[in-house]
């Protein structure tokens, strides 16, 4: 039994060593690298599916939104539509309503002057009357003999005519 | 006379061991400048000191090489060559 | 689910052992076949038995039965590491798998490119089997590193690559490239064509190697000392080297660990510059595309 020489080349040794590597690259290559390069595409696959899926979940959310954003557009301008309605219609009958109430305010403007007209007629009327009636008996008594009383009258009654279209002018 | 020859053989395989680590100047003196280089760049870049350092330590290595061919005259020259030198007189003397 | 934990914990004792047991094997085999020498011996490996071969005989040495169990070593450390893998992360060793993986492929993709994908468990069989035999001699072992025709075999593997790559567009290419700049350099071409697999196995055991005969000679250096300085003591006391103890822990941390790994690094790195460099890519690719060319005209 003995030791090598530090340095001695022996071909079979060498080819032993040769082997030895292509062994163990084989061991790594089937026992180290193929389980683990196959579980890391399983992550990898697993992985993109997750993402797979965030992306249509996203998506969808996306799509919703957009739908949910359209209602609500669609819904302001309703509400805006029936806003401009209720406004105009309000406008409108505000307006209707003034209109009447201006007209009747005339009307009744109309009539009250109207009303004083008959009632100024009407007095005047009376005034005249009672003009008419007072002098008849004042000129009556103060010139009882001298003129026939229907004469007076019409006398009178001209005169006073010519006095109320006067006051007629006058006004 | 055998014995002075020995003494020759064992003398001169000591010595031409020495003069073969002479060698060791050179890629000493390499190193020593790769080295230095490598320092000056990662302080020029110090973001660079990883790829800095590994393409030092690749260059050093191949740098050695002379210096290693030398220690292993050298170590043949101690261990493995009185022996044989010896055995070829012994053979030739009969 | 308990039954299946239990035989999942028995599984990883028994891979554990695995690991485990070939570094045993190979200490009690040491112990107790290789006598103990209080010499300063720098020798080779020691030869336990000799098969006869043809041309030469194989001595079975310590190098070789040591290299087996760290290939072994390897192989139950792969089966530990790879047990009980699943697509989440859920372990610690799937963690230190999963890194060594992507890590030697990043490596490998980084250095040679993508054609070179499928080298990686090569590259990472190189950086293993080398650390680890150069680790070895840190139980004491004699490091499988340190003999010449470990690494002679691993750098002539490499040779045979890097002369397959560079034959890859026919060999008239592959010679034709030995007259590159001027045809009369030929000689020259050769010659450093085969000085690649010398100098990649003389730079890895001369490192290795040199850290062994270093720390031999100290080991001497310092019992000389310690009988020396400690002589004087009376008994078995005075013969014990004190001085041995701790300080070559020292050394071997820079010439076993440092020099180990980055030598082991080193040859990984070589062989992947030397065999990405020896493949003409741009000729490959222009050649295929010639060649699939003339298939379509035809």
């Amino acid at each position: 039994m003995q030791s090598l020489e530090i340095i001695s080349v022996n071909l079979w040794q060498i080819l032993i060593s040769l082997c030895n590597l292509i062994l163990l690259f084989l061991i790594l290559k089937k026992f180290l690298y193929k389980p683990v390069l196959k579980v890391l595409a399983e992550r990898k696959a697993a992985v993109d599916k997750q993402y797979e899926n965030a992306k249509a979940a996203e998506d969808e959310a996306n799509e919703m939104k957009k739908e949910w954003t359209d209602k609500m557009s669609d819904a302001d301008k309703k509400a805006e539509s029936v806003i401009k309605e209720a406004v105009a219609n309000a406008q409108k009958r505000s307006e209707a309503i003034l209109t009447q109430t201006q007209e009747q305010a005339d009307r009744i403007i109309a009539q009250a002057q109207t009303d004083a007209k008959l009632e100024r007629k009407k007095a005047q009327a009376d005034i005249k009357k009672e003009i008419v009636d007072v002098s008849a008996v004042l000129s009556q008594k103060m010139l009882e003999r001298e003129i026939n009383t229907d004469d007076h009258r019409a006398l009178i009654d001209s005169f006073i005519d010519k006095i109320g279209e006067d006051d007629e002018a006058d006004e | 006379m055998l014995e002075l020859a020995i003494g020759i053989i064992l003398g001169c395989c000591a010595l031409g061991a020495g003069a073969a680590m002479i060698a060791g100047i050179g890629p000493g003196i390499g190193e020593g400048n790769a080295v230095a280089k490598a320092c000056e760049a990662i302080g020029r870049q110090p973001e660079c000191k990883g790829d800095v350092t590994t393409t030092m330590l690749m260059g050093c290595a191949v740098a050695e090489t002379t210096g290693l061919y030398a220690l292993v005259i050298a170590i043949l020259l101690i261990f493995v060559a009185p022996g044989r030198f010896v055995d070829i007189l012994m053979k030739t003397l009969g | 689910m308990k039954q299946k934990s239990r035989s999942f914990a028995a599984a990883d004792v028994l891979f554990i052992l695995g690991m485990l047991a070939p570094i045993a094997f190979a200490i009690i085999l040491k112990v107790l076949f290789i006598p103990a020498s209080d010499d300063i011996e720098i020798t080779g490996a020691y030869i336990f038995f000799t098969l006869k071969l043809p041309l030469f005989d194989l001595p079975i040495t310590e190098a070789q039965i040591n290299s087996w169990c760290v290939i072994i070593s390897i192989f139950f450390l792969c089966l530990y590491l790879t047990h009980g893998l699943t697509a989440k992360v859920n372990t610690r060793r799937q963690h230190l798998a999963e890194w060594i993986v992507e890590k030697t492929s990043k490596l490998v993709a980084d250095n040679m490119g993508e054609y070179f994908k499928s080298f990686a468990p090569f590259i990472c069989a190189i950086l293993g089997l080398s650390a680890f035999s150069s680790l070895m001699s840190l139980t004491g072992l004699f490091p499988p590193t340190s003999d010449i025709n470990v690494i002679a075999g691993w750098s002539i593997l490499v040779f045979i690559l890097i002369s397959y790559y560079k034959m890859k567009c026919g060999p008239l290419h592959y010679l034709k490239s030995f007259g590159e700049p001027v045809p009369f350099l030929a000689p020259l071409n050769v010659i450093s064509e085969v000085a690649t697999p010398v100098s990649m196995t003389f730079r890895h055991y001369g490192n290795i190697l040199s850290g062994t005969v270093i720390s031999v000679l100290i080991a001497a250096a310092l019992q000389g000392v310690s009988s020396m300085l400690l002589g004087w003591l009376p008994g078995v006391i005075g013969e014990i080297p004190f001085l041995q103890i701790g300080l070559p822990a020292v050394l071997s941390v820079y010439f076993d660990v440092f020099s180990g790994c980055l030598q082991a690094f080193i040859f990984a790195m070589l062989t992947m510059l030397y065999v990405a460099g020896a493949f003409p890519a741009e000729t490959y690719k222009a050649k295929k595309e010639r060649r699939k060319q003339t298939a379509n005209s035809k």
